[in-house]
């Protein structure tokens, strides 16, 4: 098994952002095809954001999103106590 | 020489030194120029996908751009076809056959798409021509690298950057141009009259044009694509893959080219090392078949050259099957090919049928959230809407709207004609007003029925809430 700690850092932060730009330009593509923003703030009158910003926001929220769940399991990959040592030797 | 070429990032190769390849520097692979039927392809393959990106845009159809996703309107237009958000299965189910044509196309011909049609190596096939121009070949980019900083060198490297910089952000103007009419972005940018956000996502796609296809190149197939891990998993001994021939090529070593080799005890590879330095992934086919494989052929090409020297019969790197250098039949209608090109095919029919009986109308319904509802001086209960209706068709109508779901409901609407434009969306309030007596709850469903007065088989229903006081018993 390929040990979080044996892994080139480029590597590791491409692992971490990259999957997470892909998933967030889904999950905006998905969002905002069932929702408006322009109609989410319709009550208000005048919409605060153009249809540009909201989706631009909407996009790097869900990137921020993905990018904390995947650097944490990253971090999770990390092994602990006892597991170091035999991990180390044996990746 | 070889072995500095070979990338080093590989996790398996530093069990023995965990710390020192967190900290492991990659190596910059200089890919030799090459020539040759397979270079000519990539070229041909090139010239044809970039000029479509940056040319497409520019086209028109019916007064629309050809190819536009156009999100402030929430329209996209295909070639003469106008798409709108309630269309997103199609594009889902149109990702889906590209995905799987990429899993068939895999398992027949292996990485085609890598060597040939992917954007990371187009771009990065322009990226180091225009290097190439500026420092020269392989031998001088080594030779500039490491030479101390001089005049010369800051004005070649400049003038590299520079050169890359400005067609990354040309790029980056196309791809906002996918999203915004190309001209009329064109004519604000000569004013600096940009959106913020078309700004912004100019640079940041410019900004990874110019890191991916100039500085990361090989490290995005080896480190960032999915694709690349797991294509293996659609191969198998009937793909077309490049492959050293090492019956044939083994014992490897140089040799006088009048040396009867064979008699020498030696094999077809005179050990040159050419298919190593024109790999752009910088590795040794030699050793076998390796996921950083792009298939570029390039080591194809590099070696026919060197075998031609040599006079000896060309492929010793081919294109060839891991069958066909067994010397097993080769199998071009496998299990997997067929099981893939049914999915395919009944996938292609499904979105076929799907499309013909698509309802190219969408009526939206929008509830007034100012009042919950009104009562008029009858004693009827009113609320208000606002009825949004897509017309998808590339003709005009004029519709007639209808309600039903409360006994003796009545729809009051300030337009006399209701008309939409093809491929326009549009709004028109509304009201419905109901007995209170005929209300069994506080909130009822309705049914909004619209229908084409020109065409009676294009209509759409859709359903909404009317809100009334909670019944007396």
């Amino acid at each position: 098994m390929i040990v979080y700690r044996s892994i080139p850092r480029v590597q590791l932060i491409s692992a971490v952002l990259w999957p997470s730009f892909l998933l967030a330009g889904i999950a905006t593509s998905v969002f905002f095809v069932f929702l408006d923003p322009v109609r989410l703030f319709d009550y208000e009158g005048e919409a605060p954001l153009s249809r540009m910003a909201a989706y631009s926001l909407g996009f790097f929220l869900f990137w921020l999103l993905c990018v904390a769940s995947s650097a944490a399991t990253a971090y999770f990959m990390r092994p602990t106590g006892s597991a170091v040592s035999s991990d180390d030797g044996s990746a | 020489m070889s072995k500095a070429e070979v990338p080093s990032g590989v996790s398996v190769r530093f069990a023995d030194d965990v710390e020192r390849s967190l900290y492991a520097k990659r190596e910059k692979v200089y890919p030799r120029e090459v020539h040759g039927v397979f270079a000519a392809l990539r070229v041909t393959a090139v010239a044809v996908l970039l000029g479509l990106f940056y040319g497409l845009c520019w086209l028109r159809w019916d007064g629309e751009q050809v190819l536009l996703f156009d999100l402030p309107q929430r329209k996209f237009h295909v070639f003469g076809w106008t798409l709108f958000p309630q269309d997103f299965p199609y594009l889902t189910f149109m990702l889906i056959i590209a995905a799987l044509s990429l899993f068939l196309f895999t398992a027949l011909a292996g990485r085609l798409f890598c060597g040939y049609a992917c954007p990371q190596t187009v771009w990065t096939e322009v990226f180091l021509w225009i290097e190439r121009k500026l420092e020269g070949d392989r031998q001088k980019q080594i030779k500039l690298d490491k030479s101390s900083w001089s005049r010369r060198k800051v004005f070649v490297k400049g003038a590299k950057h520079a050169t890359w910089i400005v067609f990354s952000l040309w790029t980056g103007f196309t791809f906002v141009g996918y999203f915004t009419p190309i001209t009329e972005l064109g004519a604000r940018l000569v004013v600096f009259d940009l959106g913020p956000w078309e700004t912004f996502w100019g640079f940041f796609y410019g900004f990874a044009t110019y890191g991916n296809a100039g500085w990361m190149r090989e490290q995005v197939c080896i480190y960032m694509c999915p694709y690349a891990r797991f294509q293996s998993a659609m191969f198998d001994q009937d793909t077309l893959v490049i492959s050293y021939d090492k019956a044939r090529g083994e014992p490897r070593g140089s040799r006088k080219k009048t040396l009867d080799h064979r008699t020498a005890g030696l094999g077809d590879c005179i050990d040159c090392t050419i298919c190593v330095q024109v790999c752009p992934t910088g590795i040794d086919i030699r050793e076998g078949l390796q996921y950083q494989c792009i298939a570029c052929a390039a080591c194809v090409d590099a070696c026919d050259q060197v075998m031609e020297r040599m006079n000896y019969p060309k492929g010793l790197i081919r294109y060839t099957t891991e069958n066909a250098v067994a010397g097993a039949p080769i199998r071009v209608f496998r299990l997997r090919v067929i099981f893939y090109g049914l999915i395919l095919f009944g996938l292609a029919v499904a979105l076929g049928v799907s499309v013909g009986l698509r309802t190219p109308l969408a009526l939206d319904v929008i509830r007034d959230r100012n009042a919950l509802y009104r009562e008029t001086s009858q004693g009827l209960v009113e609320n208000v809407y606002t009825l949004k209706i897509i017309n998808m068709d590339d003709a005009s109508h004029r519709f007639r709207l209808s309600a039903r779901g409360i006994d003796g409901v009545e729809l009051l609407m300030e337009d006399a004609t209701i008309e939409v434009g093809a491929g326009d969306v549009r709004s028109f309030p509304a009201r419905l007003r109901a007995d209170p007596h005929k209300l069994q709850k506080p909130s009822n469903q309705v049914v909004f029925a619209l229908m084409t007065t020109d065409n009676p088989s294009l209509k759409i229903e859709t359903e909404g809430r009317f809100l009334g006081p909670v019944p007396a018993r």
